[in-house]
């Protein structure tokens, strides 16, 4: 097969040069017969040693580069994958349609979310009281913190966005005493009503998830998905239409 | 389509870390591979796989997919451009120690690679995959790999050469 001193010819008839023949020689993937004909060349050549040798430490460099990327698979992916019967909001659609919003960090970071519609609980997420409309009047969206609430509630508001009708829309997060609630709220002639809410774990946090209802988990899926009608606002807007009073 | 079995959530538990790396070389930018890893969780989760499948073969497609369609075409390259070195935060900065610089270089070369190549490398010298099993996963013939993986070497011998060069 050999034509030259340089070149030979593969399987499927293409040239190949002294570098592909090193690479495939590092790789075991040489025949024999070139096996051979090539560590005749290397002991002849220092030039090819040489090579060789440059090709293999950089083999090596860039194992122990990736050995160090190697880490941490993140938990809470481990987590969603040992789990059965959950419905996951997938990353990939929402930070297609929220591409522009500041959300778009929480929701990688917090986005491994598990509905749960079946937890029993002690608290109606459905209820909207005053502390709850004045902070979803008023709170900026960010991607971390919590402003404390009555009856021991933290709330954060996630995003805003316009619905298809003309209302404002707020996407928030609320916590009490180990349940967690997502939910979005549109502001209707002054009044913030809730439109859809979930309860969820947040998986970051290590905690034991339920079961989803997939029917439950996929209206409100649809309604995250559906309802807006452009981008989340960015900071800016937002705190200019907070401002302005809606 | 088939949600995951039991048997196939473990099988891609183990193939995490793998998958991980994967998507390192294909994005080359640690936040862009746990964006990616993330992604390709979510959709095998949601998507499921045929009973038959091969979690690995599988999982490395999808990911690979998620990359062509839905991230690459986010134009992440100018992403790249701004966040130049991103890949040399990846455990190379704490000393001047020689070894510490010449990861430093691969890095930088590394990074310099069409995905492509880096991708083929990966799987063949960092996860000891034969070209056919890189082959395989990549979803190219044997040939293509061969070929990326000498390609991504050569370029990375004459790449590291240069750099040491000027720095001698």
């Amino acid at each position: 097969m050999t034509d030259d001193r340089h070149n030979v010819v593969d399987m499927a008839g293409t040239r190949v040069d002294d570098d592909h023949l090193l690479s495939m020689y590092i790789d075991n993937e040489l025949d024999a017969e070139r096996t051979i004909a090539l560590v005749e060349r290397l002991r002849a050549e220092p030039a090819l040693r040489a090579r060789l040798s440059a090709m293999e430490g950089n083999d090596v460099a860039v194992r122990k580069l990736y050995a160090q990327v190697d880490q941490n698979v993140p938990e809470h992916l481990t987590t969603l994958v040992q789990a059965d019967n959950v419905v996951v909001v997938s990353f990939a659609q929402r930070w297609q349609t929220w591409a522009s919003a500041t959300a778009a960090a929480s929701c990688a970071a917090v986005i491994a979310l598990v509905m749960n519609f079946n937890q029993p609980a002690d608290f109606s997420p459905m209820t909207m009281d005053a502390q709850l409309a004045g902070s979803l009047e008023t709170s900026r969206s960010s991607a971390t913190g919590w402003e404390a609430l009555g009856n021991n509630r933290q709330f954060r508001s996630v995003l805003t966005f316009p619905a298809a009708d003309g209302r404002w829309c707020r996407e928030y997060l609320l916590a009490q005493e180990g349940s967690h609630w997502r939910g979005v709220a549109c502001r209707d002639e002054g009044q913030w009503v809730n439109q859809v809410v979930g309860s969820e774990v947040f998986l970051e946090q290590e905690t034991q998830y339920r079961p989803a209802g997939v029917d439950d988990s996929e209206k409100v899926a649809r309604f995250i998905d559906e309802t807006a009608t452009d981008v989340a606002l960015g900071p800016q807007q937002e705190a200019a239409l907070i401002s302005s009073g809606w | 389509m088939a949600k995951l079995s039991a048997q196939q959530r473990q099988d891609l538990i183990e193939e995490l870390p793998r998958l991980k790396r994967f998507c390192m070389s294909l994005t080359s930018d640690p936040s862009d591979a746990e964006d990616l890893l993330q992604i390709t969780v979510e959709r095998l989760l949601e998507k499921g796989m045929p009973e038959d499948a091969h979690v690995a073969k599988w999982s490395h497609r999808v990911c690979r997919n998620l990359w062509i369609d839905e991230i690459r075409s986010r134009d992440v390259r100018s992403r790249y451009a701004q966040a130049e070195g991103a890949m040399e935060g990846v455990g190379t900065t704490s000393s001047n120690t020689e070894e510490s610089v010449q990861l430093d270089r691969v890095s930088a070369a590394m990074e310099r690679l069409p995905p492509e190549q880096r991708a083929a490398l990966v799987q063949v010298a960092v996860e000891g995959c034969s070209y056919a099993e890189a082959a395989a996963l990549l979803d190219v013939p044997i040939g293509t790999i061969m070929s990326r993986v000498a390609r991504a070497r050569k370029a990375l011998a004459e790449d590291l050469e240069w750099s040491a060069e000027r720095e001698a």
